[in-house]
């Protein structure tokens, strides 16, 4: 009997370390009021734990405004729409089509965007023998698009794949793998034949090797669009946003390398909700808004 | 063919796990949220559902609808209460833990109150001739009598909900089940694999756990100053009962456009064949490896080792093998089956061998008397005696797979829970509303049924496995 109760006070003097430490940790996250909560794009690998590769961003921010910032990477885009509105994110990094619903849902205010995000494209790939060649060869192949709600990873594509007469919903087995670099490594690991995803993304995978360049092929690239900005949730001061934008806007080549390489950029431009008019035709015309 | 070669090398991948101490350090918060959430969730589900289940239990003025609110609100799986928790208070832990809590004291407070009201009245009777209030009834009369059973079930309620503090992380609730989605999605399968193994071996810890508390309640307490701290870290810092009330009242009314309308009985379709063929391909698992789990068939040497596999596939939620599923096999209903069949063949194989174990011993001796071989035995002799309870588990599963086969849909398996979780991210709300009132109902339904099947075949004393998710 003697060794169940050891056993009995083990287990529970385990349990105790284990909870202390829990509460210990949660509270560190919790704490600081006045800390500016960013919130970034479901990329692959979107985890707490690869934040940390993020740190020099964050670094940057800290500085320029003055204050501590915390970087939250959410698991899609519908969550941080709901973030921003419910206050749980303070500005936030939004593609075209999730930009437009977040505006509708939550009257978050456009601040800046890289200048390529004004001329955009989504791209096309698929292994480079696949025989797939123009998008009419897709029918009945197994095709993959980000998230729901991504614009050039979902919207656009999708609007070209109707313009060449191939209908997603009948023509191909298509999926969600919920982020860019998912959609470009399951073309590459041949789980999908095709899939269509952002070009700076795809780029920037192909120059850190993240992808082997003899694997996948770009096949088609869309007329260009508007895409990504950066967002304030409705209720952050004016001067806190004023102070967002001029930490993007004074970012420069050469000199800011290591954020703007994180970014996928070379400068910013201030941005505003016009640009959008037709994207938010695009989306409500296919469905999607 | 190329499937299937696709299929294996990304198994593969999956091999060895990163086990790297600085990998283990950094998933250190995701961990301890996770158990935070877990703790946290479960006491004040405790603490809520055990005045409401001895009011119940009691059988105080309007407890019908109170009742009927329960069942409903248990008949919402976790991962959908999930994401409204996270619609309505926010990304994060918070999210996640309120709701885990909400699931838990559901939960909870049905089955307590199912507990207290079958009580023995006598007792009760004879406190209440002292002139005792209706209180101290059922503080000193109901409660006592029925102490050890709200032990057991609220310790295997706490296993449930290490399991579901996972689940919700998947949809933005945090924890581990966040970090599991991330590195799923980023095709890093050997961290994926160290996330599987940290959730194998912390349900292996409540599990350890709960079995303590089992034997010693007093135990217990110690659990009461840490979920108190973890629900101070992790409670939503911005809880706006405006806006979640705001948000939720857009949902309304419920709303399918025609098209959807017309693609219902598909979805549906697609999801009962997922739950029907989930549930028959764990029953062709659980077999088998029942046979091999029983200690009255099998010598301890492999016996001992095929429990401790089971327990594996149990341990690991639906939800959690279909992530892995749909990025091995990619999307649709042939994971969701896959996920259902694994983690029910975990279950079903423990209670299959339990009901091997418990057959009859007369026959079987006789047969073995004739100096018939083991498997002669357990072909002629163990397996028929043990075909009622078998079929009885089959059934039990088939109901929770029901409800399982639209929170695995929602994950990419297809039917009516994809649907579902599409018009979620779209922003379509009160398009899901409508969708999470259909399947609402056809959980409700199947309930009833199962209900109705349970009393007719008298399962009473089958009631605590079914609580064995």
């Amino acid at each position: 009997m003697r060794w169940q109760v050891m056993t009995g006070r083990l287990a529970a003097s385990v349990m105790s370390l284990i909870l202390a430490l829990a509460g210990l940790f949660a509270s560190q996250a919790a704490s600081a009021e006045d800390v500016l909560r960013v919130g970034m794009i479901p990329d692959a690998g979107a985890t707490q734990v690869s934040v940390e590769q993020k740190a020099p961003l964050q670094a940057y921010l800290e500085k320029a405004l003055g204050r501590k910032v915390k970087l939250i990477i959410p698991t899609n885009y519908n969550a941080t729409v709901e973030g921003l509105d419910n206050g749980s994110l303070d500005i936030a990094y939004l593609g075209g089509l999730t930009y437009v619903k977040a505006h509708a849902r939550a009257q978050v205010i456009p601040l800046v965007q890289r200048k390529t995000d004004r001329e955009f494209h989504a791209l096309f790939i698929t292994q480079p023998d696949s025989g797939i060649n123009t998008l009419a060869d897709l029918k009945g192949k197994r095709f993959a698009f980000g998230d729901i709600n991504s614009t050039s990873g979902h919207l656009m594509p999708y609007r070209a794949l109707i313009k060449a007469g191939v209908d997603p919903d009948k023509d191909l087995k298509f999926r969600y793998t919920g982020s860019h670099p998912a959609t470009i490594k399951a073309v590459a690991a041949g789980v999908v034949d095709a899939g269509a995803c952002d070009e700076t993304v795809y780029h920037a995978m192909i120059n850190a090797h993240k992808v082997d360049p003899n694997k996948v092929k770009v096949f088609y690239t869309t007329p260009a669009f508007v895409d990504y900005v950066w967002v304030a949730r409705k209720g952050l001061p004016a001067s806190t946003r004023e102070a967002v934008i001029e930490a993007f806007l004074s970012l420069k080549a050469h000199k800011d390398e290591k954020i703007l390489t994180i970014l996928r950029g070379k400068s910013f431009v201030r941005a505003n909700d016009q640009e959008y008019d037709a994207i938010r035709s695009t989306a409500k015309k296919l469905g999607l808004f | 063919m190329s499937d299937w070669s696709n299929a294996w090398s990304t198994l593969v991948s999956f091999f060895p796990p990163d086990l790297s101490l600085t990998y283990l350090w950094a998933l250190r918060g995701p961990v301890l949220e996770s158990l935070g959430m877990t703790v946290g969730a479960m006491v004040l589900a405790y603490v809520l559902s055990l005045p409401i289940g001895l009011y119940l239990g009691m059988r105080g003025p309007g407890s019908r609808p109170i009742l009927w609110l329960l069942t409903s609100l248990r008949a919402i799986p976790d991962l959908t209460l999930a994401i409204f928790c996270v619609i309505a208070f926010g990304i994060g832990p918070g999210a996640g833990l309120l709701a885990l809590a909400i699931f838990y004291a559901a939960a909870l407070g049905k089955v307590l109150a199912d507990l207290f009201q079958t009580a023995a009245r006598g007792p009760m009777a004879a406190l209440r001739a002292t002139g005792a209030s209706r209180a101290q009834v059922a503080l000193y009369g109901l409660l006592p009598l029925k102490l050890s059973d709200v032990i057991t079930y609220g310790s295997y309620e706490f296993e449930c909900a290490v399991r579901s503090s996972v689940i919700v992380g998947a949809v933005g609730g945090g924890g581990l089940g966040a970090e599991l989605v991330g590195s799923l999605n980023a095709f890093d399968f050997q961290r994926s694999a160290t996330i599987v193994l940290i959730l194998v071996l912390m349900v292996a810890l409540i599990d350890f756990a709960a079995f303590h508390f089992r034997r010693r309640p007093r135990w217990v307490a110690i659990l009461i100053p840490f979920g108190a701290y973890a629900l101070y870290a992790l409670w939503p810092h911005n809880i706006t009962l405006v806006h979640a009330a705001h948000t939720i009242a857009g949902m309304f009314p419920p709303t399918l456009p025609a098209k959807a309308w017309a693609t219902l009985p598909t979805l549906l379709l697609e999801t009962v064949e997922m739950a029907v063929f989930g549930t028959l391909l764990a029953v062709a698992l659980a077999i088998p490896l029942g046979m091999l789990a029983a200690r009255n068939l099998t010598p301890f040497w492999l016996a001992i080792p095929v429990r401790r596999a089971l327990e594996v596939l149990r341990a690991i939620p639906e939800v959690v093998w279909g992530l892995i599923l749909v990025a091995i096999a990619g999307i649709g209903p042939v994971a969701g089956i896959w996920a259902l069949g694994l983690h029910s063949a975990g279950c079903l194989g423990r209670l299959f061998a339990e009901s091997f174990e418990n057959v009859p011993v007369a026959p079987v001796n006789a047969i073995a008397s004739t100096g018939a071989s083991r498997l002669s035995i357990a072909t002629y002799a163990t397996f028929p005696l043990a075909i009622g309870p078998l079929a009885i588990h089959g059934l039990f599963r088939l109901e929770w797979n029901m409800r399982q086969a639209t929170v695995v849909g929602m994950i990419g398996a297809g039917g009516i829970g994809q649907a579902l979780y599409e018009a979620q991210q779209l922003f379509f709300y009160p398009r899901m509303m409508a969708y999470l009132i259909i399947t609402w109902l056809v959980v409700l339904l199947v309930d009833a049924l199962s209900q109705h099947t349970r009393r007719r075949l008298d399962g009473a004393h089958l009631a605590i496995e079914e609580r064995v998710h």
